[in-house]
């Protein structure tokens, strides 16, 4: 295994650590979750020649294609949805604080 | 609950943390409200922090009739403008609706021009700064120019200047003018409605020369060179994400 690929592990078990430390108690299902993906990410990166395997299998030159093709594909359908979930939300969020604010108008009297 | 008893114009003014400037600006209006016929103004407190304290606004007048609604939270000017707009509209009919900014940059003095656009039949009237006698610093004069060409692009309407939040609306041109764009891109999305016809007819605009007064905290407050990055990309998100 060389450096970079040392590097890799540390950082995904790093991150792993972290939100293990920071969301405790809160996120238990999410963390699982995570953990899977991170530890199936830290095997391919530990053994590249098992990826690279399978990706000659289905006709993909390079193992680490193999893996950043749909990863790409899903990261890019995700940022468009979460883009999109957030702006519903944000017009959402607009009619409820201009529905408080029309109700709570008043004309100012004298003083 | 709103009094009923409509003023001849309405005035749809936004602001956001403007405590020193909001006071004069209001002042102003209320000087020149008896003038006008009457002026009643619709300010939109939008999250200010502190809020909008009422009881340094100027207290109304025969002439002068203040609505004040305050937003929980900072949405944006487009924003504000549009909850102005839905409280003008929900009183009986005035005789045109004015837009304004609340840092004093517009004059009270330009209104009577924007008004006698609307009672003369126009359906809106837009300000026109390079018009009248403004002092528009070159680097805001290059941006304006700039927005103007992208909207010429955008609606096909060739106006001499864009993003002026100084316009008058008939009530008719007001109901249609929708504004969903909370922060700075509703100055594109008006013109853009502005352009657009229904049942075969577009609303008839005209540019009316107004002045508009530039300071140094007005500037660091206003638009900037970067603002156009974040127009455009609420516009684009509005394209991709609006059913």
């Amino acid at each position: 295994m060389n450096l970079a690929a040392l590097a890799l592990l540390a950082l995904v078990f790093g991150l792993l650590f972290f939100d293990y430390a920071t969301m405790r108690g809160r996120a238990r299902r999410m963390l699982l979750v995570e953990a899977v993906v991170f530890t199936g990410g830290a095997f391919f990166i530990a053994l590249p020649d098992v990826a690279t395997r399978i990706a000659h299998a289905v006709g993909i030159g390079r193992g680490v294609d193999f893996i950043l093709y749909p990863l790409v594909i899903w990261l890019v359908r995700e940022s468009l949805v979460n883009r999109r979930r957030r702006w519903e939300a944000d017009e959402r969020l607009t009619q409820l604080v201009r529905a408080q604010a029309m109700a709570g108008a008043r004309e100012l009297g004298p003083r | 609950m709103l009094a009923a008893a409509p003023m001849p114009i309405a005035i749809l003014m936004p602001a956001y943390d403007e405590p020193g400037r909001l006071a004069d600006t209001l002042g102003g209006v209320r000087a020149g409200a008896a003038a006008l016929g009457g002026v009643t103004l619709f300010l939109v407190d939008d999250g200010s922090d502190p809020p909008i304290d009422p009881a340094v606004l100027p207290s109304p007048t025969p002439a002068f009739r203040l609505v004040l609604a305050r937003h929980a939270l900072n949405l944006g000017q487009g924003a504000a403008l549009e909850t102005a707009r839905q409280l003008a509209l929900r009183e009986p009919a005035f005789a045109a609706y004015v837009t304004m900014d609340a840092d004093g940059q517009h004059r009270i003095e330009d209104v009577a021009a924007l008004v006698q656009a609307i009672e003369a039949g126009a359906d809106v009237a837009l300000g026109d700064r390079f018009g009248g006698d403004s002092n528009v610093p070159a680097a805001r004069r290059a941006l304006i120019h700039a927005a103007r060409l992208f909207e010429r692009t955008l609606t096909g309407l060739r106006l001499s200047d864009a993003h002026n939040g100084f316009r008058a609306f008939s009530r008719g041109a007001l109901a249609q003018v929708q504004i969903r764009e909370n922060r700075m891109a509703h100055a594109t999305e008006i013109t853009r409605q502005l352009s657009r016809t229904r049942q075969g007819e577009r609303l008839s605009l005209v540019e009316i020369p107004v002045s508009v007064r530039y300071t140094r905290e007005t500037l660091a407050k206003g638009q900037r060179s970067l603002g156009a990055f974040a127009v455009l990309r609420d516009l684009f998100y509005r394209y991709l994400f609006e059913e």
